[in-house]
């Protein structure tokens, strides 16, 4: 059963279909991507999601029962692009708020910041004020007010911005651990390198509507385009029109082949070891997300116009 | 609801453990205590006593009555001289007198002497001019008597049959007019400046809250409604801690100097309390402070509340958003002034009862008494309305409050404002 459906979610504002007929489901434990340029419509669906908007139309079911914001939030730990705490309040005692807020008793929340401040180095900073922080270190103590009450999902939007490589590092572990102990990510960003290491699952939506929806790997196998990267000191001088493949580039000691319709990767071995050719690597060439990204959206006006909404 | 009671309690805490909410708190009263005082001490310190020369052509003034005068009262000193006039004025710098005066030389007493010139070598101010000329009009009062014959007893009389008037209002006759005018005025304007400084203190916030971006963080585990209600209750018992602590401080000094005893205008200044005491409603006029207060300050920091969600950091357009708030309750202020000069007309009547001018302008009627000057119908239904109006401007500005606190840009008109809040969902 998936932790997260959406259902024909569809959100309208005056001049944007901001959200325009998104469905898709998220598998408990699942580290889940959602992409898209600026201005997709992204930050609507999450808002929904975290009940900040209410959908126009369509259904959330979360956990196999209706969306009930009021009750369901403390179960849901949301940290937005922007983001940001109280700069003249003190870290510990914000920290506490931000848990209490999200249903944690005093004595519980106090508990489980320490553990947290433990693990990430931060015991030095309860007294301290938010302002006395770089911008890593807010990064940091947000993710651990995103994730302390433990909640079942976990949307964390350009959760990477600002911050350096080593602290990436460990928030990208303990988003691994979270995931490992069940706990679902919706993760969003522009950064196609992270969602190929990171996510399991990707959906690209594109003005308000999903385009693209699978595993990193189903969709990698979509668009492929029966690329191979051939390594061999010599081509053979002339390839006779019966080849099964043709030459569309050579990079580094190693040409770039397209196979060609009805052939295989075998054929292109084969015609090549009979040429007497001395093939030292062959891989295929998938393409990178941030290629499929590019394909999809490119073409689309980068900006999104306004478009009267009757409704 | 928890959670509007973290809010609150956050709310609550952060402001009163700063610093300017415990100085503002002890240096108010100190201020207004020395605003009093100190009026009142240089107002005594720059009256000067002169020492006046008195050229007398007429023959009038002579030295006997000028002596009488002097005796009767000595905020300045009149000295009857024969120098002359030219001397004098070359000179006044080397004689012992501070200015002169010319009494002309006068063919009938029925004429009169009117302007007098008092000369001196600097500018005199008319606080210190004054005690001269009521000395003077002393001695040529005294003059005229004699003149027409009428003799001491007459004179005492004449002063002691004055007619003298008080406004009594039938319906409460131990209301005094001037202290419940006093009172009104005071708590009118109490309420006018808690009003401003912490209506803005609202919008403040809740421009912090924006510009921090912290607001959405926030309005994932709370309703934005909670999260606005919250900031405004928190900021009202802020402000009314404050007031609390001010009408103690003013207990403490009231027993504290009644307390110390003897000396005339301690008792006289316990005295005046007493009177407030015994011609006002004291328990009836906090009760309504407290609820006016309160209904104002829900009323207009809701507004504030939803300017602060709707613009930007830029302190310029919450300036110019807020312009027609800020102005409703200068304009109160008006009405209250109207409304003071005759407490059971219409301006006073209606100020008092439509919501955004009620506060203040009720909080000045109520202590010329009720039900004499307001009666029971027109407390119940400014009270009524002001709850109306609060809740009405509440739900108005929640609903612009959502939209507005997660949207950035361009800053919005009051139109558009109003369409954000009367869409539907």
């Amino acid at each position: 059963m998936p932790l997260l459906e959406l259902q024909n979610l569809k959100k309208y504002f005056a001049t944007q279909k901001a959200v325009d007929d998104i469905s898709l489901s998220i598998e408990p434990g699942s580290i889940f991507g959602l992409l898209g340029p600026n201005g997709a419509g992204k930050t609507t669906l999450i808002r929904m999601i975290t009940g900040i908007f209410y959908p126009d139309e369509g259904q959330i079911i979360f956990d196999g029962k209706k969306f009930d914001p009021v009750n369901d939030i403390g179960r849901i730990g949301y940290m937005p692009e922007e983001r940001g705490l109280y700069k003249k309040m003190k870290i510990g005692e914000q920290t506490l708020y931000l848990a209490q807020l999200k249903g944690l008793t005093r004595s519980d929340a106090t508990k489980k910041i320490k553990e947290w401040f433990i693990r990430f180095e931060m015991e030095s900073w309860w007294n301290k004020k938010v302002e006395d922080l770089s911008k890593g270190m807010q990064q940091k103590l947000q993710f651990v007010t995103t994730v302390l009450h433990e909640p079942k999902l976990i949307i964390l939007d350009e959760p990477f911005s600002g911050l350096d490589p080593v602290n990436s590092n460990l928030i990208k572990e303990e988003i691994y651990k979270l995931a490992q102990s069940g706990t679902t990510v919706i993760f969003s960003t522009h950064r196609m390198e992270q969602v190929e290491e990171i996510c399991s699952q990707i959906v690209l939506v594109n003005k308000g509507q999903k385009i693209l929806d699978g595993t990193v790997k189903e969709v990698k196998q979509n668009f492929k385009e029966n690329l191979f990267s051939v390594g061999v000191d010599q081509l053979p001088g002339s390839l006779n029109g019966n080849s099964p493949f043709e030459v569309v580039g050579n990079k580094e000691q190693a040409f770039v082949v397209r196979i060609k319709a009805g052939s295989k990767p075998n054929d292109v071995l084969q015609y090549l070891l009979q040429q007497g050719s001395d093939i030292h690597s062959f891989n295929e060439i998938l393409p990178s997300l941030n290629d499929i990204f590019i394909k999809l959206v490119e073409g689309t006006p980068t900006a999104r116009q306004f478009q009267q909404v009757n409704n | 609801m928890n959670k509007i009671l973290l809010i609150i309690k956050r709310e609550y805490l952060t402001k009163v453990r700063k610093k300017t909410f415990i100085i503002s708190t002890l240096l108010f009263p100190l201020l207004y205590l020395g605003l009093i005082f100190g009026i009142g001490y240089l107002g005594e310190k720059s009256k000067k006593n002169l020492t006046v020369a008195v050229v007398d052509s007429s023959g009038y003034f002579d030295a006997g009555r000028i002596a009488r005068a002097n005796s009767k009262d000595s905020s300045s000193v009149l000295v009857l001289t024969s120098m002359k006039v030219d001397s004098l004025k070359s000179n006044l710098g080397a004689t012992t007198f501070d200015a002169f005066v010319v009494i002309p030389a006068i063919s009938d007493w029925k004429t009169g002497l009117k302007n007098i010139s008092l000369q001196a070598d600097k500018t005199l101010g008319m606080e210190t001019a004054m005690p001269v000329q009521s000395k003077l009009n002393n001695i040529w009062g005294e003059i005229k008597n004699e003149k027409l014959g009428i003799s001491d007893s007459t004179i005492n009389q004449l002063e002691s049959s004055q007619v003298s008037i008080k406004p009594v209002n039938i319906n409460d006759e131990n209301a005094d007019s001037k202290i419940a005018g006093t009172i009104g005025y005071v708590a009118g304007f109490l309420i006018y400046f808690i009003l401003l400084i912490y209506g803005s203190q609202v919008m403040m916030g809740v421009m912090e809250e924006k510009t921090n971006r912290i607001a959405e963080v926030i309005v994932s585990s709370v309703k934005p409604f909670q999260l606005m209600l919250g900031k405004i209750l928190g900021i009202g018992l802020v402000a009314l801690t404050q007031f609390f602590l001010w009408i103690a401080f003013i207990f403490i000094v009231y027993n504290v100097t009644k307390a110390s005893g003897a000396g005339d205008s301690v008792s006289g200044m316990v005295g005046g309390v007493q009177k407030v005491f015994s011609s006002i409603n004291v328990p009836l006029v906090l009760f309504c402070f407290v609820f006016y207060f309160l209904g104002g300050f829900f009323f207009y920091s809701s507004l504030y509340a939803a300017i602060g969600s709707a613009v930007n950091e830029d302190m310029r357009e919450a300036q110019s958003l807020s312009f027609p708030v800020t102005m409703l309750v200068i304009f109160s202020i008006a009405l209250m002034s109207m409304a003071m000069n005759d407490p059971t007309g219409p301006i006073a009547v209606w100020g008092s009862i439509i919501p955004f001018s009620s506060p203040i302008v009720m909080m000045a009627r109520i202590p010329y008494g009720v039900p004499g000057t307001v009666p029971w119908w027109q407390l119940g239904l400014s009270m009524a309305l002001l709850i109306a109006g609060f809740v009405f401007t509440t739900w108005f500005a929640g609903k612009i409050y959502r939209t507005g606190i997660l949207m950035y840009g361009k800053k919005p008109t009051w139109k558009e404002l109003i369409k954000w809040a009367f869409r539907k969902n």
